[in-house]
């Protein structure tokens, strides 16, 4: 009994110890990586853009710009008063009528919480020609009294449209400009839940994009496997030489993409490139310039430069794989009169049928994610013939600062890669994580 | 499958090695060659009689290369450093200590590795822009966690779980505390391992592009990738100073493939095989 308490005592720690040294990488990742996911879910679902003042933060709420409200509601009161003098009597009389419906709204404003003091301070810095920051100026508003504002003032302003046609005002201009001034200083809620979805699954330009995505990943990894198996099974022996082969399988690994992107960039040349003089002067493509400046033409060098990049890589993984079968399986199925061919499919494939899926599996989702190649080699065009989900993404959220529309793309690639991964592991099993210890 | 090579067999290894590195071959003679003979019919000479170094020299003057190699430098060197430490003990619990819910945290992080990028851009951006670390070395460190940690934690529990087990039990016997044999036993043992990942963290972390791109805009703080991709202009692309800044930047790069690579294939195909 001692005993056993001894260890149950011991592994208590143990659990204490492994729980203490993963807590730091769990509350990074859990800050740095899935955190950020869950926001860029919450941004898709807003009207978000940078580049507008009045819509680049998210808010539930209506907000109230105490700024444009003070520079203007005080104005109209006193023009309204103005009016009302000189106006005949059944105008003055609608025009007291607007009048108290403003100071109504107002008065109710002043009964929110923590509202006056605010309202008060911007009214100072104002009353000094100062600028108020926008911390202060910007006060939220609940739903209701935010709906309520909206047909107030919408409906001042209306009602002083309609006067104003048929001639009843003195000083017509000054008080529909200051009511539309002062309409403008609610700031509508920016959430659109899923519209950002709808708009863009309608939108021909994502679709293309996530073809063009698919033929990419389909087309290049298919070639850099077949093309790696090829490789991976031919250097599978002892040779001569062979540190220098993996060296030069090794580079264009490592050097980085966008370089890579740009080098070829400057082989493809329509004018000066060597490889597009080559596949000229062999035939394969009509002229030089085909290579960049027509949409398959774009499509095929993409993939050509990211299968010169891979191919070695996949070799490498999937000789890794061959190197662990036993020659002696080999050896048997030869002496049992199994030709080379057979030997491949009953012997080579299945046992190294996890290697081929994991790097299958990082090959596909490297390959759905591309961004830093096309960016450079084309830039997505010409005319978005190659213009890949990811890069769709990036253009609407720095290019034209829409985020809440570039989040929700994102969230549809950070979907697809999801489903991707989750068909792969599905054949992979558990396999993939291979808890070592039970071994 | 153990055969000795033949004749064809050295022709098609041959062709192979060229394949790969001609690109290099021809941006490397590319950067020796007068800017008038990167145009026109000249083009297309593999070897320009007229070499010159004006290339390299106007990378390092007109533009700021050496900027460009500094920040790329200090940013993938301490997120490396940071990222292996932090891992080093994550990894070592998920190989080593017996706790509940293990394959589950391994899981968690081979998905976040998977996790696209663009995916986490929007909010991170948001979130550092607001603190004031757009342009600032900070500003790429704390995004390339996401890939670095994962990658970190991915590798190095397979390092530990090759660490002979027998050993940590003997140090246990001897009275050693649990961190005692951590520090005494486990790391030295791991260090080969450890030093593979910081390579291929390395490698992740100079290579990495759309944070980059993003969050350091201003010239001061870009990295090579995002430096040298922005090299073409709207109209011309000064092909001399790209090739003479792939060049500067793929040498030491091989000289470090050349030396490690029986570390980077070991780390690379690591987590691929089963053994």
């Amino acid at each position: 009994m001692a005993k056993k308490k001894g260890l149950s005592d011991s592994l208590k720690r143990e659990r204490k110890l492994g729980y203490i040294l993963i807590a730091p990488s769990l509350l990074l990742i859990l800050a740095i990586a899935i955190w950020p996911v869950i926001q860029s879910f919450y941004f898709s679902m807003f009207d978000y853009r940078l580049n507008d003042p009045t819509k680049s933060s998210i808010h539930m709420d209506y907000s109230l710009d105490l700024e444009r409200y003070l520079n203007n509601q005080p104005f109209l009161l006193t023009a309204l008063d103005n009016e009302i003098e000189v106006a005949p009597p059944e105008v003055s009389e609608e025009l007291e009528d607007i009048k108290q419906n403003i100071e109504n709204y107002d008065e109710e404003l002043l009964q929110k919480d923590g509202i006056e003091e605010r309202y008060n301070e911007v009214n100072e810095i104002l009353f000094n020609y100062e600028v108020p920051s926008s911390e202060l100026k910007f006060v939220e508003i609940d739903g209701s009294f935010g709906e309520e504002f909206e047909e107030t003032f919408g409906q001042v302003e209306s009602r002083l449209v309609e006067l104003e046609s048929q001639d009843a005002l003195e000083n017509a201009r000054r008080l529909t400009g200051l009511a539309s001034g002062l309409n403008d200083s609610i700031i509508e809620p920016n959430f659109i839940g899923f519209e950002h979805y709808s708009n863009n699954l309608t939108d021909s330009r994502l679709w293309k994009s996530l073809g063009n995505t698919m033929v990419f990943t389909v087309v290049s990894v298919g070639f850099e496997l077949v093309l790696g198996m090829g490789i991976a099974l031919l250097i599978n022996k002892a040779f001569f030489g062979r540190g220098i082969v993996r060296a030069s399988i090794l580079i264009p690994w490592a050097i980085p993409t966008a370089v890579s992107a740009l080098m070829w960039k400057y082989l493809y040349d329509g004018q000066n490139g060597i490889i597009a003089k080559f596949f000229a002067d062999i035939g394969i493509i009509d002229s030089m310039s085909v290579l960049l400046t027509t949409p398959v033409g774009a499509m095929a060098s993409v993939i050509l430069t990211d299968v010169w990049k891979t191919t070695p890589y996949m070799a490498l993984l999937l000789l890794a794989g061959l190197q662990t079968i036993p020659s002696s399986l080999y050896e048997a199925a030869s002496i049992d009169g199994a030709n080379k061919w057979k030997q491949f499919i009953t012997i080579t494939l299945p046992l190294i049928k996890s290697s081929i899926l994991v790097a299958l599996l990082f090959r596909t989702l490297d390959a759905f994610r591309v961004f830093d190649l096309i960016f450079v080699l084309t830039g997505g065009g010409p005319a978005n013939s190659t213009e890949v989900i990811s890069l769709l993404a990036y253009k609407v959220m720095f290019t034209q600062t829409n985020f809440g529309e570039g989040s929700a793309l994102a969230v549809i690639v950070f979907i697809c890669v999801a489903i991707i991964s989750t068909i792969y592991i599905k054949f992979l099993g558990s396999d993939l994580l291979g808890d070592g210890v039970k071994k | 499958m153990q055969k000795k090579a033949g004749v064809g067999f050295y022709f098609f290894l041959i062709i192979f090695v060229f394949v790969i590195m001609f690109p290099f071959l021809w941006i490397l003679l590319s950067s020796v060659k007068p800017l008038s003979e990167l145009f026109g019919p000249e083009a297309f000479n593999w070897f320009t009689s007229n070499p010159t170094i004006q290339s390299y020299i106007s990378v390092f003057t007109i533009r700021p290369f050496h900027l460009y190699l500094w920040n790329s430098l200090v940013v993938s060197t301490i997120t490396t450093v940071y990222t292996v430490f932090v891992a080093a003990f994550a990894a070592y619990a998920i190989a080593r200590l017996r706790f509940r819910g293990k394959s589950i945290i391994l899981g968690v992080v081979l998905s976040v590795s998977m996790f696209p990028q663009i995916a986490t851009i929007s909010p991170i951006y948001i979130f550092l822009r607001n603190l004031g670390l757009t342009n600032s070395y900070l500003g790429l460190i704390i995004p390339y966690t996401t890939f670095a940690l994962p990658l970190s934690i991915w590798l190095l529990v397979t390092f530990f779980r090759k660490i002979p087990f027998d050993l940590e039990e003997s140090a246990k016997m001897d009275g050693a505390s649990m961190m005692q044999t951590y520090f005494k036993i486990i790391l030295p043992l791991a260090v080969p391992g450890i030093f593979t990942t910081a390579i291929l963290v390395f490698i992740a972390a100079w290579n990495e592009f759309l944070f980059a791109l993003t969050i350091n805009t201003a010239e001061s703080h870009k990295t090579v990738p995002v430096g040298i991709g922005m090299f073409q202009g709207q109209y011309t692309i000064p092909w001399g100073e790209i090739s003479a800044a792939t060049v500067v930047v793929t040498v030491p790069l091989v000289i470090m493939v050349l030396i490690f690579q029986r570390r980077i294939v070991s780390g690379l195909t690591s987590g691929a095989v089963k053994e």
